[in-house]
């Protein structure tokens, strides 16, 4: 019996009284307990893991990415003794939330984190990267392209390695363009010819055309090489003044404006924004949508029956062919628990010159998605050879890739002027060139103060 | 009650020895105080945690730079300066300011409208009643995306009935012409079930004789209206118009139908001032300008409810 084991002295003082004083004392020490345990218990899993948030693994919704995220976190902790834990944070939290904010702002920010070029200020002018050249051999360097790690590196070293090239091109329905009775001759190459396009296929509730209006960074991205083909820049190379009040700009501010005001696009997206294909060029709502590479994995994986084509972004006139590359990138929080064996898991994963490390940015990019390398020697990879030569996504290796530029990292002191240059005249009928010389004007007083990493 | 115990005595509860004087218990007054301390203590601890300590540490980083990465500088009352040259900002205070005087009145009116309407005996009246009222329990991210989708350009079920009465080509989220009366007519919409019941419990507080009476002198409903309906919801009125206010600057119907459905355009037209505190903060990292703002934010409302209760003497009625 279990009483008997206590003794006399026990049964004694279990019969005595229990004072209500003891039992408040008690319930305190127990509630005391209960509520700083978590707090040991959860410091002690931290110590022993790091910490990788983004918006694909554990919880994302397309199987293959997922999986490609644990196996490359399985093979790391199979490996190595400080082991990395996915942590999912919802797409809508990660990108317009403000869930990685607030981690950073409280000193609780994730110790390995992915952060788009638009980001990439806000967190090395914080003082959270950790640079990643050191862990890094120079081969593996030189195998990224030079204007794909330009836009994550500051003086020559490299703070992010990207795991994936996201060009911008124009996609459109094959169905929407026989119906109107136009050909392969008539993929326009102006801007004059788009119009012209995008008011032929407008039929009934179809739009000929769709860009973004939501405004946002995204919004920005799409926008950017409308205005680098007429030769131009939000930020001029001295670093001190805007190209937003050129008559390049104005140009560009009037030709998204002249989509709405001749009702060929719509002031409204479906689906989830501009970047959906499947809600708006696979539902029909428009017959051309401006759109980055990622479209032909959204289009296997959801609409495989859509018959599509891609052409590279028209240009204006006299204008030189460019298009804007984005694309997440794998960051080492200097402030994290353990920053070293975070860099060095950065470049384990995408910037060595191992096979494995190599294969993994093959398979990132031709089997969990569809874009395209960050890296000279994905593109030379057999398997990877083959994916590229065929398809839409052969004309964005040939034809739309090679005139890339790298997505500009932008402060939002430069990205809010000329995201409301973009919004007034877009869809609110705004004077373009008073729109971009307001931009500009905003623009350079930031930066005759501005005294971060360069912009450009 | 006392009773011997051996040499000792049980006096309100302590055991008290022969001979010593017994400590005079609490007055009936100061227990009750205890008592109603110990029973708002965790209410005001929790009011003290969450809402006191943030309000003190939200005032004063309108006072630094704040980088978001654990960095403050002192910069006195420039953040608030610059708030008053900030276009964006004041455009936010135009867009807070239509939103607030088109919102107050037209819950006033929509609640009451209901309220008068599912008080009449009329079959089913407590569907309608749960019709009317199931907007405001669902969530308002759900809300957003379902009314987005209603009134998405050309193809939305919207624009398809009003293409019916000839109405056709409207962008109701993407023209900055409509884009804040839109947002305006679907925060009406998922608040007037909560207002509806509030305006419900006071109609139901008047007396039948009242209006018994009204109608022996006869009355008719327009003056049964005017003479007893609407005074005697003064109270009702009063709680109303506080908590539409205060809930049409600040309410969270106010962010997140704008987070969800316009992202604060088409060219900033729907960007209220909570909205805009909130771009500040989480989307550029300016901690401390958008806690300025906040503070700004509070002040005003503290104003106009302030203002509210003089106007209204405090919602007391009188029957003079």
């Amino acid at each position: 019996m279990k009483h008997e084991q206590h003794g006399p002295d026990r049964l004694i003082s279990l019969s005595s009284p229990v004072s209500r004083r003891s039992v408040i004392k008690t319930g305190a020490a127990a509630a005391g307990t209960a509520l700083t345990m978590p707090y040991f218990f959860s410091r002690t899993a931290a110590a022993s893991s790091l910490k990788f948030w983004q918006f694909y693994a554990p919880g994302g919704s397309v199987k293959t990415q997922t999986q490609w995220w644990q196996d490359m976190v399985k093979a790391w902790n199979d490996q190595n003794a400080t082991k990395v834990d996915l942590v999912y944070v919802p797409n809508s939290d990660y990108v317009n939330g403000s869930k990685l904010q607030t981690a950073f702002a409280s000193g609780n920010g994730p110790d390995i984190f992915i952060i788009s070029p638009g980001d990439f200020l806000r967190y090395y002018n914080g003082g959270v990267l950790v640079e990643l050249t050191p862990y890094m051999d120079k081969a593996a360097i030189d195998d990224f392209y030079p204007d794909v790690i330009a836009t994550r590196a500051v003086d020559g070293k490299i703070y992010g390695l990207p795991m994936e090239v996201e060009p911008m091109a124009m996609y459109y329905s094959l169905d929407a363009w026989q119906k109107a009775g136009l050909s392969d001759k008539d993929i326009p190459t102006t801007w004059e010819a788009l119009l012209d396009v995008a008011q032929k296929l407008k039929k009934g509730n179809q739009f000929g055309v769709l860009f973004e209006t939501g405004p946002g960074y995204y919004q920005n991205f799409t926008w950017y090489p409308f205005l680098w083909m007429t030769g131009n820049d939000i930020v001029n190379k001295d670093g001190k003044t805007s190209g937003m009040n050129t008559d390049g700009a104005a140009a560009t501010l009037k030709l998204w404006q002249d989509t709405i005001k001749n009702g060929t696009a719509p002031r409204k997206s479906l689906g989830t924004g501009g970047s959906d294909v499947v809600g708006n060029l696979a539902a029909g709502y428009c017959a051309m949508q401006n759109l980055g590479i990622w479209g032909i994995s959204a289009l296997r994986e959801n609409a495989p029956k859509f018959k599509y084509g891609v052409f590279k972004l028209p240009l204006p006139p006299s204008g030189k062919y460019v298009t804007i590359a984005g694309g997440w990138a794998f960051v080492a929080n200097a402030k994290g628990q353990d920053p070293e064996t975070a860099a060095k898991f950065c470049v384990w994963a995408l910037g060595s010159m191992q096979q494995d490390s190599i294969q993994r940015v093959v398979d990132w990019c031709t089997k969990a998605k569809s874009d395209m390398p960050p890296r000279k020697s994905v593109l030379e990879n057999a398997n990877a050879a083959e994916v590229y030569n065929t398809g839409e996504m052969k004309v964005f290796k040939d034809e739309i890739f090679p005139g890339a530029r790298g997505e500009p990292r932008v402060p939002p002191e430069v990205y809010k002027p000329v995201s409301d240059a973009i919004q007034a005249t877009q869809l609110s009928g705004a004077d373009p060139k008073q729109a971009g010389a307001t931009a500009a004007q905003q623009i350079e007083k930031f930066l005759s103060t501005y005294t971060g990493a360069s912009i450009i | 009650m006392t009773r011997n115990v051996d040499e000792s005595t049980i006096v309100a509860g302590r055991l008290v020895r022969e001979g010593q004087p017994a400590k005079p218990r609490l007055s009936r007054k100061h227990r009750e105080w205890i008592a109603a301390a110990l029973f708002l203590l965790p209410d005001a601890l929790g009011l003290f945690v969450f809402l006191g300590i943030p309000m003190v540490l939200s005032l004063s980083m309108g006072f630094f730079d704040v980088s978001g990465f654990g960095q403050y500088t002192w910069v006195g009352l420039r953040n608030y300066r610059e708030m008053f040259n900030d276009q964006l900002f004041l455009q936010s205070l135009k867009a807070s300011a239509i939103y607030v005087v088109v919102l107050v009145p037209a819950i006033y009116c929509v609640g009451l409208g209901l309220a008068l309407l599912v008080k009449q005996r009329i079959p089913f009246v407590g569907i309608f009643r749960g019709m009317f009222f199931l907007p405001y329990v669902i969530s308002l991210v759900v809300i957003g995306l379902v009314w987005q989708f209603m009134l998405v350009d050309q193809l939305g079920v919207v624009n398809q009935l009003l293409a019916n009465v000839g109405i056709t080509g409207k962008s109701w989220l993407g023209d900055p012409k409509f884009a804040l009366g839109t947002v305006l007519f679907v925060s009406v919409w998922f608040l007037m079930g909560y207002y509806m019941i509030i305006f419900l419990a006071g109609l139901q507080e008047i007396p039948r004789e009242f209006y018994e009476a009204a109608r022996l002198d006869g009355a008719n409903s327009f003056q049964t209206f005017w003479g007893i309906t609407i005074p005697l919801l003064k109270p009702t009125s009063f709680f109303v118009l506080l908590i539409s206010t205060v809930t049409a600057v600040a309410g969270s119907q106010g962010f997140d139908l704008v987070y969800i459905m316009t992202k604060g355009g088409p060219a900033n037209s729907t960007s209220l001032v909570v909205f805009y505190v909130y771009q500040q903060a989480f989307q550029y990292s300016h901690y401390g300008y958008a806690a300025a703002m906040a503070s700004f934010l509070v002040v005003t409302l503290l104003i106009l409810t302030t203002l509210l209760f003089i106007g209204t003497k405090g919602g007391r009625f009188d029957f003079d």
